[in-house]
């Protein structure tokens, strides 16, 4: 293998991290709109999907040790391959995220709805938007832009934290609440996740453009102070403003 | 190279000529007219030299020449050609404007760097790789979603120099469909609820009914048929209005006398409804150039609207009051109000926030939209403003310095 077809592997690599990216955007998107339908033939067309995303996990994960072993990268080429090797890592936990919602989608679609969701619809275009923005990052070896992505996470939290309460108060309310709430419950915290790994992109990126591993912010939500602040949290404007109301957390 | 990029804008915008409905047909056809006339006459015989040094120089489908860079920049349609190494060439404006990215940065770069959009990607390879032609629509998420009708076209060799993609963004052309829908099955129930009460009445009289019945059923069908006669008049109105074919006769109006005028108009009806209306005027003139009937209808409707939806022992107020160089006038009331998810709409046709709600039957949905047509047809603006259970306001402000003559809507 000439220097020509280690640049021309390690473009289409990258270019295959872009893929996986699109299709995991694609299906967190996907799994939010098959849950807030009860759309069951759209949650099982994302379960299927998911074999493709795995396929291009190992094809990419193949080529980056390829690369490594025959090619002896160094320096930028080198963070390139590193930074690809733990982004698709985060890019196929998306995915199964979005799958694990998928999932809920079924087990809820014979159940009445607990109520119109506005809240997590809402959760998941902001986890969408910091994964665009950390791939964005990623395309165009961008570290500004990988610094400010996470300071996004801040909207994500305050509307899990809103999810949270508010679907604790239905479970205190009504037991027969407790499964559904249960199941919304974890779809909130898939899509905090989402986020926190499109921050984990971020970090990647940093690495990869400036070559220093850097942490960056992240917050740490405090679940106890959660459930006993529960009313004023749900007082709290929702990031996003118009759509999101008092009532309307889930 | 220049002739067969005019020739293949000229087959696609021939193809999107005959695939496409309504506007975007007439779009598409107007830009691939004017840039057809551009390179026949101006553009191609200056170009080619460049065009050929252009293609000397660099590789592949890369288009070199800012005239037609320029010229393709203009097109309404997304254009973006994909060279065979799967590089970006050309990256026209509209692309980038659909795609929400910069364009200065697609150049070189490979299409999925720059547009994460699996199926776009999948259709470009495939493309590239068979030479076919495809059209599909796809979604496309980005800050906004959009639907999006994409053609890949092999440039020529059957997509071993490339392709082109012809990106039409069709979001709005699918929300006026859904609208038009819309639009006639209301009008649809609208006729056929009426209909059908004089049809039975008919039918019930031919059957043979006593004197009382019959006084009543003529009664009734007289006022079905009032309410078909109504809806037909505001639908005239709304398409003239809409159309541009109406005529503003401009004179000189005072609007405080027109207020007073419509309010008396209204009056029994107030009355019979226990509503108190009350009509706040200066004494002084306010006299502004104005369409008077249309301005009537402007009033009237909305104090139709206002005693639509107040309960007995309500109030509905009317005032006009000069301020800043320009005339208000304000139909306020203290009724059901209406839902802040329904404000933005209620001046759409055959918007009704919730026909349960209004006293009586409710109202064709379409004299707002008619009140918002005039007032914007007299350079005025109006606003609604709403709270549920407490009543609500619309305020419209029209330029006092309008001339008088005639004009045309």
């Amino acid at each position: 293998m000439g220097r020509e077809d280690f640049h021309r592997i390690l473009d289409e690599t990258q270019q295959n991290v872009l893929r996986m990216g699109s299709l995991v955007e694609e299906a967190i998107t996907r799994a939010v709109d098959a849950l807030t339908r009860s759309d069951v033939k759209l949650a099982d067309d994302i379960l299927r999907g998911d074999d493709y995303i795995d396929d291009l996990n190992v094809l990419i994960e193949t080529n980056c040790l390829n690369l490594l072993a025959l090619q002896q990268p160094m320096a930028s080429d080198l963070r390139t391959i590193a930074a690809m090797l733990d982004i698709i890592i985060d890019l196929e936990r998306i995915g199964d995220h979005a799958c694990d919602i998928a999932q809920i989608t079924k087990n809820l679609a014979n159940e009445p709805q607990l109520k119109p969701l506005v809240d997590i619809p809402l959760m998941a275009a902001k986890a969408r938007e910091m994964l665009r923005e950390s791939l964005d990052a990623f395309s165009h070896r961008d570290a500004g832009m990988a610094h400010a992505v996470p300071q996004k996470d801040d909207d994500v939290d305050r509307l899990y934290r809103k999810v949270f309460a508010e679907l604790i108060q239905f479970m205190a309310k009504d037991p027969k609440a407790i499964g559904r709430a249960s199941n919304l419950l974890l779809v909130a915290l898939y899509l905090e996740r989402i986020a926190d790994h499109s921050t984990n992109i971020c970090e990647r990126v940093v690495y990869m453009v400036e070559g220093v591993p850097k942490k960056l912010k992240r917050s740490v939500i405090d679940f106890d102070q959660a459930i006993a602040h529960s009313d004023e949290i749900m007082q709290t404007p929702a990031p996003g403003g118009e759509q999101s109301s008092g009532q309307g957390l889930s | 190279m220049l002739l067969g990029a005019a020739l293949i804008t000229i087959v696609l915008a021939v193809y999107f000529t005959a695939s496409q409905p309504g506007a975007l047909r007439d779009l598409v056809l107007a830009a691939a007219l004017t840039l057809s006339i551009l390179l026949a006459v101006f553009a191609a015989p200056a170009l080619r030299p460049q065009t050929q040094a252009g293609h000397d120089q660099a590789a592949g489908s890369e288009v070199t020449h800012s005239g037609l860079e320029g010229i393709i920049d203009a097109l309404p349609v997304g254009v973006m050609t994909i060279g065979a190494d799967g590089r970006i060439g050309v990256f026209n404006a509209a692309a980038a404007e659909i795609f929400g990215v910069q364009g200065a940065r697609a150049a070189g770069r490979a299409l999925i760097e720059i547009v994460r959009n699996s199926e776009l990607d999948r259709r470009v390879s495939a493309s590239l790789r068979n030479g076919t032609t495809q059209t599909t629509e796809i979604v496309h998420s980005g800050a906004a979603e959009r639907r999006l009708l994409v053609t890949t076209r092999p440039l020529e060799g059957g997509g071993k120099n490339g392709v082109v993609v012809i990106v039409a963004d069709q979001t709005r052309m699918r929300e006026l469909e859904a609208q038009r829908r819309e639009f006639v099955s209301n009008v649809s129930h609208e006729l056929r609820t009426p209909l059908t009460a004089v049809k039975l009445m008919v039918e019930t009289l031919q059957s043979g009914v006593d004197e009382t019945a019959r006084e009543q059923f003529l009664r009734s069908m007289a006022d079905e048929t009032e309410r078909m006669i109504v809806l037909v008049e505001d639908l005239l109105d709304l398409a003239r209005l809409e159309s541009g074919k109406l005529e503003l006769r401009l004179s000189e109006v005072d609007v405080g006398e027109l207020c007073r005028q419509a309010a008396q108009a209204q009056r029994p009806r107030a009355q019979g409804s226990q509503v108190t209306l009350v009509c706040s005027t200066p004494d002084d003139p306010l006299v502004i150039a104005a369409d008077r009937d249309k301005l009537f209808q402007v009033v009237t409707n909305l104090l139709d609207n206002a005693l639509r939806h107040t309960p007995p022992q309500g109030t509905v107020t009317v005032s006009a009051v000069r301020e800043n160089g320009t005339i208000a006038i304000e139909v306020a009331d203290t009724g059901t109000g209406i839902p802040s998810s329904a404000l933005p709409h209620i001046f759409e046709r055959f918007f009704v926030v919730d026909p349960a709600r209004t006293r009586g039957h409710s109202g064709t949905g379409l004299g707002l939209a008619i009140v918002k047509h005039i007032i914007e047809a007299h350079g005025g603006t109006i606003v609604a403003q709403s709270e549920l259970g407490a009543g609500s306001a619309f305020r419209c402000v029209l330029p006092a310095g309008l001339q008088t003559g005639e004009a045309r809507l």
